[in-house]
C-alpha cells in the first residue's frame, strides 16, 4: 500500500494542533430517535451535550442517521471484536492509513525532549454517556485503579518495568510522567492498548473502592461476591475484558452502549446510540450516523454467521467469517447477497513462523537448533510455492519473517533469503551444520547418535490450515533427512509448555508485518511471544527471573539497541536504530517462514456507505473502528 | 417395591459422591488452570500480562490450593445449593446453567417423544412385515440415519434450507422474541424454529430404535406364547401388541438412564453448529478455558440425571417385567 514512514509521530503534534483549529461552523444536528427526549426534557440539546470543540470526522459523503448495523460474535467470549469495532476512544488514535497518531479526547500534547513527559490538553466538555462530564479526575482515578495491587490488570499503566505517574495541571491538562525514556509511548497510547486509561468513570466505579466508600466491603457481600475486589471487577472491569460488557450501567465514551449485555446465555447483544458522543461530521451532524448495533452470538461455530452473511444479514464483518476457504463461497454470493467483498491487508508477514527452540534444555537440541546452518539446511528443504499451491490456492508467495511489502521497513533481501527450494544447497548446509551420518531411513543422526527429530508444536484448532502445511513440510523435509513431528495440542498446553524449555519448536503467524517497530517478537528475543528464545526474552523484559538465561551477543546487541529505540524521541532516529536490529535479524535468521499472508476480505452490504474498501487488519489497530464506522451510514 | 426405591436411592447417593470427585479431577487434570488460559487468550489478543498479577489473581480465586481443598469447598458450597462462581463470566455458575439446561432439555426431550413416535410404529410393522417392501425401505432409512453425524446432518439440513428457501436455520427465536416473555407468539416462533434441530436430534436415534425394536420383536414373535395367543384366536393386532411389544421394549426402557444425560451431551456439536443456546456448547466452552467450577457443575448435573434416569428405567422395568421385581426380592 505504501512504504513511506508508518508512524511520522513527530508530524502528529502539528496535526493535532489543525485539527484542533477546525471546529464546526454549521448547525448542529442529531439523530431523530433522539428528538423526543430532547423536546421531553429528558435530555438536553444537543449543543449542550457536545463538547466546545467536538472532534470531526470526516467521511466520503456526509450522511443520514438511522439503521442497525448487523454482525456476528464467536461464542460468548469475543471481546475481541467488540473492543476492534466499538471500543476504540482513547485519548489519541491512529489514522486510517496507520502511519501517525492524530487527536481523539485528547486535542493537543506535547512531548519533552527524552520522551518521559507526555503533556496532554483533553477536550473540553466531552461527557461520559450518562452526561457527566470527563475530565483530568477519571484519568487519575484510572491510574490509581490500575496500581492498585487487589484490582489485577496488566497494561503500561502498570508495567513494573516504567510505571507512568500521571500529574493533573487543572480539569483538562495533564501530565504523563515515566522514570525512563519511552519513546514509543505515543504509539502505544494511540493503539487499542490506549483505552486502558478512558476505561473507568471515576464518579460510577468509585463507589466500589473501599477508599471512596466505606461501606465498599459490605455492599461487595450483599451483592454475593467475596471480596470488594472481585465486586468492582465485575462492575467495572477494565479495558477491553469480557465482562465490561456483561454491565450496561459502566458510563463509557464510546460511539454506542450497551443495551443487551454479552452474558454467557446472550443470544443476541446489542447497542444503542450514545447521545453524548462527541464527535460531528464536517456539517456539525452528531455521530455516529447508525443508531444500532446488533451482534447475534454463536454457539462458537461459524457455519451459522457464514450462512448468514451471504444471506444479506450481516452488514459489514471481516473477523471470523473471512477465511481463506470461504472466499470462493462469498465471491459467488455477491449479487444474491447484496454485498461486495472488501480489500483487508493482514498485519502478520507470514502463514507459518516454524520457531526452533533455541533455549531448549537437552543440550544437544539446542547446540543443533542454534546453528544457523541447520536453520538455513530446514528453509532451503521447504519447497513454498507447493505449499502456496496446493494450502493457498496459489495466494501469496515464498516469504521469510520479515516487514511486509506494506511496511517502511521491507527489506527484499530479509524476506526473501534462504526462501529457493534446493535440496543440495540445504544438504550442504546440514553438512556444514555437522549433520554427516544418516540411518537408514535417510534421516541425518546428531550428535548424540539420534536421528534428527523435531516435534512441532500446533494448534490446528486456531489456523486449520498450518496442519496442512506442516504435512506437506514433513514430507519435504524427510526427504531432506530431517523428521518433523506434528503435536496437535490445545492451547492452554502450548502455553505452559514455553516456560518448561523442552519443546522442539512451536508454530504461529507471523506477528509484526507492518507494526514491525512495535511488535518485534521473531526479529529478536522481545516477549514472551519470542517461543524462539523464549528464557532470553525473559531475561531481557525480567518477567520470570527464575528461568532468564543470558543471550548471546548478537541477541544482547539487538536488546541494547531496542532499549535506544525506547529512548529515541523522534521516529527517525528510531526507525534508523530498528533497521539495526533487523540488519541483525537477516544475518542470525533465528525463526523460518513459509509464505506471505495473503490478502483477506470484509463483506460489506451495498447499501452501506462510507465503510473502508481496503484496510488493515490488526489488534493493535483495531479495526474496523479504527475506520471510523461512526460515518457510516445507510442509503 | 419401596425398599427397592430406597435401595436403590442410596446407591445412587453413594455414585454420585464418587462422581463428583472424579468429575472434579478430571477437569483439573490438563495442564494449567483458568488463568493460563486467560493469559493465553490475553496474549493471542497481543496484550502482556505481568506474572504477578497472575500470581494476584491465582490467589483471589484460590487456584493456588491443592486438589483436596478446592474440591472440598466446592463440594461443602453446592450442599449448601452454591455452585460457586464461573470464573469466565464472574457469575454464580447456577445463574448461568439454568436457562441452558431448561432449554436443553425441552429442545431433548421434544426429540426423544418424536423419536418415539416415528420409532415404534416403523419398528413394530418392519417386524410384523419382515422382508416387505416397508420393512426394506424402514432398513434403509435406519442404516441411513445412523451412518449420517448429526451435525453433518445439520449441515447438509442448513445448507438446503439457505439454498432452496433463502433463510438461515439457526437459533431457537426470531430476534423480537428472543428475550420476550412466554406467550402463543412465541411459543409458534420457538416451533418454527425447533423443528430443525429436532429432526436432525431424533434423526439418529429414531434409527436406532427402530432396528433395536425390529430385532427385538422378531425374537419374540417366534416364541410359542404368541403361536399359544393367536391359536386361542386372539385378534392378530392384540397378539402383537399386548405381549411380544411390552417384551421387546425392555431394552428401549432399560436405556432411559442414559437418554437423560444425553439430553444434554448428546447435542453439544449440533449446537454449536447450528447454533442452540443448550448447555452443551456451554459445556464445551468451559473445558477448554478451564473455568472448572462452571464445567464441574454442569458435569455433576449430567451424572445427576444419569443415576435419575437409571432409577426411572428400574422401576418402569420393575412395572412391566415381573421377572425383574421378583429378582430384586
Amino acid at each position: 500500500m505504501r512504504k513511506d514512514n508508518f508512524f511520522g509521530l513527530s508530524a502528529a503534534v502539528a496535526v493535532a494542533a489543525m485539527m484542533a483549529a477546525a471546529g464546526p461552523a454549521l448547525a448542529q444536528q442529531q439523530s431523530p430517535t433522539l428528538d423526543e427526549l430532547v423536546t421531553s426534557g429528558a435530555l438536553p440539546p444537543v449543543a449542550e451535550r457536545l463538547p466546545v470543540n467536538p472532534m470531526v470526522v470526516e467521511g466520503d459523503s456526509v450522511g443520514k442517521y438511522g439503521g442497525t448495523w448487523r454482525m456476528g460474535l464467536n461464542g460468548g467470549g469475543d471481546n475481541g471484536l467488540i473492543v476492534k469495532t466499538v471500543a476504540y476512544d482513547s485519548l489519541i488514535r491512529f489514522d486510517h492509513e496507520w502511519k501517525t497518531a492524530v487527536p481523539n479526547l485528547a486535542e493537543s500534547w506535547e512531548v519533552n525532549a527524552d520522551a518521559t513527559e507526555f503533556t496532554f490538553k483533553l477536550r473540553e466538555g466531552v461527557k461520559w454517556s450518562d452526561g457527566t462530564p470527563f475530565t483530568t479526575a477519571d484519568l487519575a482515578f484510572a491510574v490509581e485503579m490500575y496500581q492498585d495491587p487487589d484490582y489485577a490488570a496488566g497494561s503500561w499503566i502498570d508495567n513494573k518495568n516504567n510505571p507512568v505517574t500521571l500529574e493533573v495541571i487543572d480539569d483538562y491538562n495533564f501530565i504523563f510522567k515515566f522514570g525512563k525514556p519511552n519513546g514509543m509511548f505515543i504509539e502505544t497510547l494511540a493503539g487499542v492498548d490506549g483505552i486502558h486509561i478512558t476505561s473507568l468513570q471515576k464518579a460510577y466505579c468509585s463507589q466500589f473502592h473501599p477508599t471512596y466508600n466505606e461501606n465498599a466491603a459490605a455492599e461487595a457481600e450483599a451483592a454475593g461476591f467475596s471480596s470488594w475486589a472481585l465486586y468492582l471487577q465485575d462492575r467495572c472491569a477494565w479495558g477491553w475484558e469480557t465482562i465490561r460488557y456483561a454491565n450496561p450501567d459502566l458510563p463509557s465514551l464510546n460511539a454506542w452502549v450497551i443495551e443487551t449485555p454479552l452474558t454467557a446465555n446472550a443470544q443476541r447483544v446489542t447497542w444503542t446510540r450514545n447521545p453524548y458522543y462527541w464527535k460531528t461530521d464536517v456539517e456539525g451532524n452528531q455521530l455516529p450516523y447508525i443508531d444500532n448495533l446488533d451482534m447475534r452470538v454463536s454457539q462458537g461455530g461459524v457455519e451459522e454467521l457464514t450462512l448468514a452473511a451471504l444471506n444479506g444479514e450481516i452488514d459489514f464483518q471481516e473477523r471470523h467469517i473471512a477465511t481463506t476457504t470461504n472466499k470462493p463461497l462469498f465471491f459467488d454470493g455477491q449479487e444474491a447477497g447484496d454485498y461486495h467483498l472488501g480489500e483487508v491487508i493482514p498485519s502478520a508477514s507470514n502463514t507459518l513462523v516454524l520457531q526452533l527452540n533455541l533455549n531448549h534444555l537437552d543440550p544437544v537440541k539446542r547446540e543443533l537448533y542454534q546453528n544457523k546452518d541447520f536453520r538455513i539446511g530446514i528453509s532451503h528443504a521447504i519447497d513454498r510455492q507447493e505449499i502456496i499451491d496446493v494450502v493457498f490456492t496459489g495466494q501469496g508467495e515464498p516469504f521469510q519473517v520479515a516487514p511486509r511489502p506494506e511496511s517502511t521497513f521491507y527489506d527484499e533481501e530479509l524476506a526473501k533469503q534462504y526462501t529457493e527450494f534446493d535440496p543440495d544447497l540445504a544438504a550442504q548446509h546440514f553438512e556444514a551444520a555437522g549433520l554427516t551420518e544418516r540411518n537408514g531411513d535417510g534421516i541425518y543422526l546428531a550428535s548424540d547418535g539420534n536421528p534428527v527429530k523435531i516435534t512441532v508444536d500446533v494448534i490446528s484448532a486456531l489456523r486449520p490450515e498450518w496442519i496442512d502445511m506442516l504435512e506437506i513440510m514433513q514430507l519435504q523435509l524427510a526427504a531432506a533427512g530431517v523428521e518433523i513431528e506434528l503435536n496437535n495440542i490445545d492451547r492452554t498446553l502450548f502455553y505452559e509448555k514455553r516456560p518448561a524449555g523442552e519443546f522442539d519448536a512451536q508454530v504461529w503467524a507471523g506477528d509484526g508485518g507492518i507494526e514491525a517497530l512495535q511488535e518485534p517478537r521473531y526479529y529478536f528475543p522481545f516477549s514472551d511471544e519470542s517461543v524462539w528464545a523464549y528464557r532470553w526474552a525473559q531475561w531481557f523484559n525480567g518477567t520470570r527471573p527464575e528461568i532468564a538465561e543470558e543471550p548471546v551477543d548478537w541477541a544482547k546487541e539487538q536488546m541494547d539497541l531496542y532499549n535506544q529505540v525506547r529512548a529515541a524521541s523522534t521516529p527517525e532516529a528510531r526507525a534508523e536504530l530498528f533497521n539495526q536490529i533487523l540488519a541483525i535479524t537477516k544475518e542470525q535468521f533465528p525463526v523460518i517462514g513459509v509464505s506471505l499472508m495473503p490478502n483477506s476480505y470484509s463483506i460489506i452490504r451495498n447499501n452501506l456507505k462510507n465503510a473502508p474498501e481496503s484496510m488493515f487488519n490488526a489488534w493493535l489497530f483495531p479495526t474496523p473502528a479504527s475506520m471510523d464506522p461512526t460515518v457510516w451510514y445507510f442509503e | 417395591m419401596v425398599g427397592f426405591i430406597i435401595q436403590r436411592f442410596i446407591a445412587m447417593l453413594l455414585t454420585l459422591v464418587a462422581v463428583s470427585i472424579v468429575a472434579f479431577a478430571i477437569i483439573q487434570l490438563p495442564p494449567g488452570d483458568y488463568l493460563t488460559s486467560y493469559i493465553a487468550a490475553l496474549s493471542a489478543t497481543g496484550d502482556q500480562v505481568d506474572p504477578r498479577v497472575i500470581e494476584n489473581l491465582r490467589i483471589q480465586y484460590g487456584l493456588g490450593e491443592p486438589f483436596y481443598v478446592q474440591y472440598f469447598k466446592w463440594i461443602s458450597g453446592i450442599v449448601q445449593g452454591n455452585f460457586g462462581h464461573s470464573f469466565e463470566w464472574k457469575r454464580p455458575v447456577w445463574e448461568l446453567i439454568w436457562g441452558r439446561l431448561g432449554y436443553s432439555i425441552l429442545l431433548e426431550g421434544l426429540a426423544v417423544i418424536v423419536m418415539w413416535f416415528v420409532a415404534l410404529p416403523i419398528g413394530i410393522y418392519a417386524a410384523v412385515r419382515k422382508y416387505s417392501l416397508g420393512d426394506y425401505l424402514a432398513t434403509i432409512g435406519g442404516f441411513i440415519g445412523l451412518a449420517v453425524p448429526n451435525f453433518f446432518f445439520a449441515l447438509i439440513l442448513m445448507y438446503l434450507a439457505f439454498t432452496w428457501f433463502g433463510t438461515t436455520l439457526g437459533g431457537l427465536f426470531s430476534p423480537e422474541f428472543e428475550n420476550a416473555r412466554w406467550s402463543l407468539p412465541r411459543v409458534w416462533d420457538f416451533l418454527t424454529h425447533a423443528w430443525a434441530p429436532i429432526l436432525v436430534l431424533s434423526m439418529a436415534g429414531t434409527a436406532e430404535l427402530i432396528r433395536i425394536l425390529r430385532a427385538n420383536l422378531l425374537d419374540e414373535l417366534k416364541k410359542p406364547y404368541v403361536t399359544t395367543a393367536r391359536a386361542k384366536g386372539l385378534p392378530e393386532w392384540k397378539v402383537v401388541l399386548k405381549y411380544p411389544v411390552r417384551l421387546a421394549l425392555n431394552p428401549l426402557v432399560s436405556t432411559i438412564g442414559w437418554l437423560l444425560p444425553a439430553l444434554v451431551s448428546g447435542s453439544v456439536i449440533v449446537s454449536v453448529v447450528m447454533n442452540l443456546p443448550t448447555a452443551g456448547p456451554m459445556l464445551l466452552r468451559s473445558l477448554t478455558t478451564q473455568d472448572m467450577y462452571l464445567a464441574g457443575a454442569i458435569i455433576l448435573l449430567l451424572s445427576v440425571l444419569t443415576v435419575i434416569g437409571t432409577l426411572i428405567s428400574d422401576i418402569l422395568l420393575a412395572l412391566i417385567d415381573p421377572r425383574i421385581r421378583y429378582g430384586s426380592k
